[in-house]
């Protein structure tokens, strides 16, 4: 049962649609942003996609941010402004063919990963994040959800993950993790105060990173738990913009943690996930959503002051330098945290920007990760971070959030870098270990 | 027409008739965009939303300037941009001529700029102005965003300047008054013309700025 599509053909019956949703996506956020553009150009040098095709040397002007919005800007404009209404009656409208709409696929999907790094720097504080939304909304409406995109949403509504992982391997998982890293992991423990929900990336990948996160949460001395209902925080769609796969996907959570009695929610090392609990889904959820959404940083920062968790030794002897996820720190407001924890549990900390608000994504954020036909773009994209690992002059890379760390490592690999990238829950882990 | 009764036109009639249709059109332009809604937001936010869009709205243009590579790599953009507003609005206001004028029409006294300043605004608007034209005109990243608009826009305010420097520093004598009326003409023009195009970006950035800082107040970032 497909939730989302991903047609080979394009026809007006798409285009029809995709004009549709954007013309229904108008608000007065939306319109501000749309018009208060002034074609300064500024955003492109912020934009990693664009950054990094310009260090190898070419310069691909459609790169810029503040052109991936351009044709919905033309359709509010022939639909909310008097003079494009005019236009319109006289019959000047705009006219979308259906290769218009394959190139907006390449602008909203393989191009950008919705990182919000544009909007610090346009002077006019426009938010592109918001608007390459929309049009991935709308292409996703349309039919025209990418290939790998699509196959991982639809999985991940019918197995309860994108990686196809469903409750039985769920808890298969976990119990190979707690018995490999000898480490407690209550499921479905009722009454507990803390949900612990993580990713499938971190189960199947990342699964000492798993295991850290249990070992924090025990020594903590919270009471916790992980959910055989509520386990998955990924939120596949977040990233096609379907709301119908977004509802989906919270309501297991929602469902998951009422049952169990939650008061908070902790959220795993997942940039997407974190969104999706903390923003959107009080959203969609306004009456049932009662909860308090930490994600584990943040969780492990309040801990340490609490005086609940003791960091016993510097973990980390190397020069080490931080890498932020956009979507817990730079739209999530999670970045003082992690900073404070590497100063304590790292020698030779060297963050690789002034403001942390500056850092760069890893290019594989918003689903650009799966989409198979975005390689060449994460790849140019990791150029842009890598500069900043080396004006760092740091190999040893920590990250917080599991989607970056594969991005990096499958890019690093692809370009034949030899960057290590580290979970920073896993350097807790052992930091808070015996001394 | 004699050249009086022209100058008359321009300063009276005309420039009453280029005031109103830019602050209907201004009003029509910022309230259409008000009036087509919000959604509520039920997430519980983690600063203080309305701090933050007032504390953007403030100093926003400077932030940009904060990406070192980014100031280093549009040094032009930002530097111009900044002394072209700067002259620009300096000159539209403060300037004596002007300040006299906007006293009339809004009775309220307006401070004056001495000469030299008025003049070193002038040169640095206009000079600025040219750069930036002609950096639009080169970069290929300007070359896809620019339209018609801004080419315009830019020759229009251009040529206000111009006129101006001409009337008071260069050209006296017999032109003045065909000079200081030419100035006044495409000034109103250029009032007229503010709603129908980009040149508005003035009142929708309180909007948008407002919304990037309220945004950053609900992340509880400070940047
Ligand atoms: S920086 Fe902002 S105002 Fe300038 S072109 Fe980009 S989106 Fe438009
Ligand atoms: S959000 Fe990030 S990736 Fe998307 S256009 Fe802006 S800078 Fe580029």
């Amino acid at each position: 049962m497909a939730v989302v599509f991903s047609k080979e053909r394009v026809g007006h019956e798409e285009v029809e649609k995709f004009y549709q949703f954007c013309k229904n996506s108008i608000n007065t956020e939306v319109a501000s942003y749309l018009e208060a553009c002034v074609r300064c150009g500024i955003c492109a040098e912020a934009c990693l996609f664009y950054m990094g095709e310009n260090v190898s040397g070419r310069i691909d002007p459609t790169l810029t941010p503040a052109y991936k919005a351009d044709l919905l800007r033309e359709i509010y404009k022939e639909n909310y402004t008097l003079l494009g209404r005019l236009k319109k009656l006289f019959g000047f409208g705009l006219k979308i063919e259906p290769e218009d709409l394959k190139e907006q696929v390449r602008l909203a999907f393989y191009t950008c990963t919705n990182c919000d790094r544009c909007t610090k720097a346009c002077p006019m504080g426009i938010d592109t994040p918001k608007l390459v939304s929309i049009v991935r909304g709308a292409l996703t409406y349309a039919g025209l959800t990418p290939k790998d995109l699509a196959d991982a949403t639809n999985m991940s509504v019918e197995k309860g993950s994108p990686l196809g992982v469903d409750t039985q391997t769920f808890l298969q998982r976990i119990e190979f993790i707690s018995e490999e890293y000898e480490v407690e992991i209550p499921v479905d423990k009722k009454p507990s105060e803390y949900l612990y929900i993580l990713s499938s990336i971190e189960l199947m990948k990342f699964p000492a990173s798993v295991a850290s996160a249990a070992k924090v949460l025990n020594r903590a001395e919270v009471n916790w738990t992980v959910s055989s209902l509520a386990h998955e925080a990924t939120n596949f769609g977040v990233f096609a913009q379907s709301k119908e796969v977004t509802k989906e996907m919270l309501r297991r959570i929602v469902e998951g943690a009422r049952e169990l009695g939650i008061r908070y929610i902790i959220a795993p090392e997942c940039g997407h996930a974190y969104q999706s609990v903390r923003f959107i889904a009080p959203n969609v959820f306004p009456e049932e959503w009662t909860f308090e959404v930490l994600n584990i940083v943040e969780f492990i920062d309040k801990m340490i002051k609490e005086g609940k968790l003791k960091i016993n030794k510097k973990v980390l002897k190397e020069r080490a330098t931080l890498h932020d996820s956009c979507q817990i720190g730079r739209r999530g407001g999670v970045l003082r945290e992690p900073r404070r924890i590497m100063n304590m549990v790292s020698e030779d900390f060297r963050d690789s920007v002034l403001i942390p608000e500056h850092n760069i994504c890893c290019g594989g954020g918003g689903g650009v990760l799966v989409i198979g036909d975005a390689d060449y773009y994460r790849q140019k994209a990791f150029i842009s971070k890598m500069t900043l690992f080396d004006k760092a002059k740091a190999k040893t890379v920590v990250c917080y959030c599991a989607n970056c760390m594969l991005a990096l490592t499958k890019s690093s690999q692809e370009l034949k870098r030899d960057y290590r990238f580290v979970s920073i829950v896993e350097l807790v882990a052992e930091a808070t270990g015996e001394e | 027409m004699s050249d009086v009764a022209f100058y008359d036109f321009v300063r009276g009639p005309f420039l009453k008739f280029a005031l109103f249709v830019f602050f209907v059109g201004i009003a029509y332009r910022f309230f259409r965009v008000i009036f087509l809604g919000m959604p509520p937001d039920y997430a519980k936010p983690k600063g203080s939303p309305p701090f933050m869009a007032l504390k953007k709205i403030i100093i926003k243009p400077t932030m940009g300037w904060t990406f070192n590579e980014i100031f280093s790599r549009r040094a032009i953009n930002f530097i111009g941009g900044f002394l072209f507003h700067l002259g620009f609005l300096g000159l539209t206001f403060f300037v004596p001529a002007h300040a006299l004028l906007w006293k009339e029409i809004t009775g309220i006294p307006f401070p004056t700029l001495p000469n030299i300043v008025s003049d070193v605004l002038a040169y640095a608007a206009l000079g600025s102005l040219i750069a930036l034209t002609i950096h639009r005109a080169l970069n290929p990243v300007l070359k896809l965003l620019t339209g018609k608009d801004e080419y315009f826009a830019n020759l229009l305010i251009a040529l206000i300047i111009f006129t101006g420097l001409l009337a008071t520093r260069w050209a006296g004598g017999g032109s003045y008054i065909w000079l200081v009326s030419l100035h006044l003409f495409l000034a109103n023009l250029l009032i007229i013309y503010i709603p129908f195009s980009r040149l508005s970006h003035f009142v929708y950035y309180f909007l948008s700025v407002g919304f990037m800082g309220w945004n950053a107040g609900k992340r509880g970032v400070s940047f």
